[in-house]
């Protein structure tokens, strides 16, 4: 996903751009720039990597001036996060600017073809080829619109894209396809953005571009018609009555809830990434004696729960260590791979963990969800999770992706330490194909009953979380989930653990959360119901969270059982921290805290 | 946008109070559950209000048009015969034009917060046909819907039946629809269900997810509910200027209108609301979540707790009303208790239409309908229904 903006006025228009895109930012973050035109010389253009705030200060956005302006902010999909790769791009006479938010699936043909032509390309990106595509045909059709839409008939894929050039340097041409685009109507001004957000704060009349059409705008109006025919449009001008906020998080109440939902999709990405590029990886880690695993907050129970995974599918032992220990406890040499993961890349520990370990000789991974990030550049393998902007402070849909991809690696690890066979890890695989459908499922019919009980319990100021084997993990990432967003205290530890000494808390203001392991699993489903019934023999509540079993929930030992649909000991974690989630969330909303932004803490932590 | 209120509806579980008027006009924390819908409406930004009524219209056209508050239109569409909600919409098709998106709200549940504005929000986003949908306890009673991992809906089950550990989210009540939804009702047969379903196929149906609380009125103790969650939004006491206290203790939350006259010694803790022109007698105790109607005569010394009184309502001297709704009009004579748990703390159950129904409740009152007579000293017993009307006698306990 990426953000397009544009403004054509009879001022300058630089500021109002430039607070464009920084209300787009939600939508990708990782390079920005801005393309803005003065009379009839060719449009200016910055651009470069970083946050709007970062990149406009950087390159003094706000010393362009003109009355029309094009800009975007990009969450990279196709070629790294460059400077030459971020938007907007130019055709060879500098004459065309363009942004462009979607896929163009035939760029590679495009851009072989308009090269065999003489265009010469200076980025690695789809969006490029449209630029020299338009000048392209400008030179035979003489016309800009005539072009343009010549252009857009060429293009395979999805779209929504804005042109700014000097053969007519009072407009904006943009078109969409699939991808969002929307015009913004003020007085003596008019905008386009990927949504209102672009916009919202100057006017509140928008017009809704609907796909295969395009629109030229001017300050004193537009027009929108049909890319197939060139007919005119008649369109209704709507009153936008809500706000950006709401915008933004797409209907959902927050961003933590709409990123709960969009695990199916992040997963189905972890499903899709290259084979070779995790073979790659786990043929890297594989090669060294030593293993350790990192991470901090979230990503140190991801790292713990790959240490689960790489001892049951690999027979590989890995260290583990808090990214904030990480220099107190390892060490390292050229024989050491280090692993870490982090959603934003910028985690202040973790990064001076990695550099410990470079210094120290060791070869070093990293599964990351910003492209371009300091660590996804510091390190010698990388993974990209691609699941998408994750917005809310407390990490889910990221966390959870990590999780798929550790369990993918593990396979990879296991297969090559012959541990699986290649049939082994194809079932295990197929398993994880399932995961998005039960999430989904799990999102769907059990949202209801987690929120009753979240609700009737929300008062427990103390909560214990508890876990076995690969659900000990599971159990910390949810009691921190719990102290994060909820603000009550809540502490995981190995269920085994319970018996000496924590179990003197239990009483009336302590309850506990179980998670247990698949019926079929003997020894660990016994050994974990028998924590639940330790703790109901003191009269304390238990919430079981376990997959469909066999026995009724009403003879097992718990207070309210949360049974989610059955699963095999591959992937039901998976589905017991979704159900996690949704009950620290629903506590977290019944206590009526700030979810989103909860207090004292930020979205990458990057200081010491 | 115009709205299209669906009020015509007989709400018979909420016996005896739907004996003489539509839901919608229950009084909850001071005002008509259709009054708070209308404000919520007007802050949603809707100025046009068509009601399609039924049941005891009377009631409804009458409080509407004589009040009329709100500062915006309000037109009234006669159901006719009970038919269900298809045709009851299908028969206010006149009141809109080809082109229009409606606000279709039923007035039978109620939020604290404003859902119609997050409904016309969601619609906005997506310009796509928008249902809100929430979390409730009971879903089965419902329509449950499925989504994909964003917040289109892919598919409705109308009340699925109780399944252990089960809960969707299930439509609220609210939707914003384009004018051809008439023409998919119609083609339906007036099934709304079916409608539905041709909107998610033929269109696409967006969710409004509403976080809120969101209540169903179906049931005389949903009142209480209702009551309760409005009055806990209240961050501060209200006193009219007109309003003369002797020497009483005010704690919390309290709402007094205008023209309330309190006697010395009478002590309110809120939230309370006290309706205008009412009189609260010397050394009365009024404790958290009672709720007195307009004009009603609290006699000296009697205790009420966590209670809608309607307008118009006399509690005699010494009374005890805990737990309880009581209806217009309702005169209670001295001492009479309302006993308001069972002896063995075991949940309440109410006889609604002739079937007990569990109310999951350990303390639960009387449901007095307008106009009812307690003579003196009767003590009503946990649960008791009391018809519209009746008149019981001084001294003989009630069941």
């Amino acid at each position: 996903m990426c953000g397009i903006a544009g403004v054509v006025a009879l001022g300058n228009i630089s500021e109002k751009l430039v607070s464009s895109i920084r209300s787009l930012e939600y939508r990708g973050y990782d390079s920005c720039g801005i393309a803005v035109i003065n009379g009839s010389g060719k449009p200016s253009i910055r651009k470069n990597i970083g946050s709007v705030e970062e990149v406009s200060e950087r390159e003094n956005f706000l010393d362009l001036h003109g009355n029309v302006g094009i800009a975007h902010t990009r969450w990279a999909t196709h070629g790294g996060v460059t400077k030459p790769n971020a938007h907007p791009h130019v055709s060879c006479d500098g004459m065309f600017t363009v942004v462009h938010n979607g896929i163009i699936s035939n760029y590679v043909s495009l851009r072989e073809r308009l090269e065999k032509k003489g265009h010469v390309f200076v980025s690695a990106t789809d969006t490029e080829s449209i630029a020299h595509l338009i000048e392209d045909y400008y030179s035979k059709l003489k016309s800009v619109e005539k072009a343009f839409i010549a252009a857009l008939k060429a293009l395979d894929g999805t779209y929504a894209v804005a042109l700014l050039t000097s053969h007519e340097p009072d407009r904006i041409y943009c078109a969409r396809k699939e991808s969002p685009l929307i015009l913004g109507l003020g007085v003596d001004e008019n905008y386009i953005g990927s949504d209102f957000n672009a916009f919202i704060q100057r006017t509140k009349s928008a017009v809704i571009l609907d796909d295969n059409e395009y629109s030229i705008v001017m300050s004193d109006g537009y027009v929108v018609k049909r890319i197939s025919n060139g007919e005119m449009v008649v369109k209704q001008v709507l009153e936008i009555m809500w706000d950006s906020e709401m915008a933004q998080k797409g209907g959902f109440p927050h961003y933590m809830l709409k990123e709960i939902h969009e695990q199916p999709q992040v997963v189905r990405a972890v499903m899709d990434l290259e084979e070779d590029r995790l073979m790659e990886f786990a043929e890297a880690m594989a090669g060294k004696a030593r293993l350790y695993l990192t991470g901090v907050g979230t990503t140190f129970y991801v790292a713990q729960f790959a240490q689960y995974y790489f001892s049951a599918y690999a027979g590989v032992t890995a260290s583990l260590a808090s990214s904030d220990e990480f220099k107190y406890m390892a060490n390292v040499d050229d024989d050491t791979f280090v692993l870490a993961a982090s959603q934003s890349g910028e985690t202040y520990d973790t990064l001076s963990a990695l550099r410990h370990a470079k210094a120290g000789g060791a070869v070093t991974g990293a599964i990351v969800n910003v492209m371009g990030s300091s660590m996804a550049r510091a390190v010698d393998h990388l993974i990209l999770q691609g699941s998408g902007p994750e917005i809310c402070v407390i990490s889910t849909k990221a966390a959870l992706s990590q999780m798929a991809i550790m369990a993918r690696l593990a396979l990879r690890l296991g297969l090559l330490n012959g541990k699986l066979t290649a049939r082994d890890v194809k079932a295990r695989e197929k398993e994880l194909e399932a995961v998005p459908k039960v999430i989904e499922k799990i999102l769907n019919e059990k949202s209801g009953f987690i929120h009753t009980i979240a609700k009737e319990q929300s008062h427990i100021p103390h909560w214990l979380y508890l876990g076995r084997g690969r659900y000990y993990p599971i159990a910390r990432e949810a009691a921190l989930k719990m102290k994060e967003v909820a603000y009550v205290h809540a502490e995981g530890m190995p269920s085994g653990f319970l018996k000496h000494g924590t179990i003197a808390l239990v009483d009336d203001n302590l309850n506990c959360v179980v998670f247990m392991p698949p019926e079929d699993d003997e020894e660990l489903y016994k050994l974990t119901l028998s924590s639940a019934e330790e703790i109901r023999a003191r009269n304390g509540y238990v919430l079981g969270v376990m997959t469909e079993s066999k026995s009724k929930s009403k003879h097992l030992p718990f207070s309210e059982t949360i049974i989610l649909p059955k699963a095999p000991a591959f992937t039901a974690p998976f589905f017991e921290m979704v159900a996690a989630q949704l009950f620290s969330y629903f506590t977290a909303t019944t206590l009526k805290r700030n979810v989103d932004r909860p207090r004292s803490l930020a979205k990458s932590v990057t200081v010491a | 946008m115009k709205a299209l209120v669906m009020a015509g509806g007989r709400g018979n579980n909420m016996a005896p109070f739907s004996a003489t008027r539509p839901n919608p006009m229950i009084p909850v924390a001071g005002q008509y559950v259709i009054d708070h819908i209308i404000s919520l409406l007007k802050g949603a930004g809707v100025n046009d209000v068509n009601i399609v009524v039924g049941h005891k219209k009377e009631k409804m056209r009458g409080h509407l048009s004589e009040a009329s508050p709100h500062g915006v239109s309000v037109h009234f569409t006669d159901q006719g015969k009970p038919e269900g909600i298809g045709k009851a919409i299908l028969k206010a098709r006149d009141r809109f034009s080809p082109g229009e998106n409606i606000l279709l709200v039923y007035a039978d549940t109620m939020t604290t917060n404003n859902i119609f504005n997050v409904a016309i929000q969601s619609f906005g986003l997506s310009n796509e046909p928008t249902a809100a949908i929430c979390l409730t306890e009971s879903g089965e009673k419902y329509g449950n819907v499925y989504l994909d991992s964003g917040t289109k809906i892919t598919k409705i089950i109308e009340k699925p039946g109780k399944k252990e550990g089960l809960g969707n989210y299930v439509l609220a009540g609210v939707f914003v629809l384009p004018f051809k939804f008439f023409d998919f009702l119609d083609k339906a047969g007036a099934d709304m269900e079916k409608a539905l379903k041709t909107v998610i196929k033929s269109m696409s149906l967006r969710a409004a997810i509403w976080d809120g609380d969101w209540l169903d009125m179906a049931y005389p103790w949903d009142i209480l509910t209702a009551n309760k969650s409005i009055m806990d939004t209240w961050s501060f006491a209200e006193v009219h200027q007109s309003v003369t206290i002797a020497g009483s203790a005010l704690k919390g939350p309290v709402r007094i209108s205008e023209g309330v006259e309190i006697m010395p010694g009478a002590v309110m803790e809120g939230p309370a609301y006290i309706g205008p022109g009412s009189f609260i007698g010397h050394n009365v105790l009024i404790r958290p979540y009672t709720c007195i109607g307009a004009n009603s005569v609290i006699g000296h010394g009697a205790e009420l707790k966590n209670c809608v009184i309607f307008p118009g309502a006399q509690v005699g001297r010494s009374c005890f009303i805990g737990d309880s709704v009581i209806g217009e009009g309702v005169s209670l004579g001295a001492g009479v208790m309302t006993i308001n748990h069972r002896i063995d703390q075991s949940p309440v159950r109410v006889k609604i239409n002739k079937a007990a129904m569990e109310t999951g409740r350990a303390k639960l009152g009387a449901f007095i309908g307008d106009g009812a007579v307690v003579g003196a000293l009767n003590s009503i017993a946990a649960g008791t229904v009391i018809q519209a009307g009746r008149i019981i006698d001084h001294n003989c306990s009630v069941r």
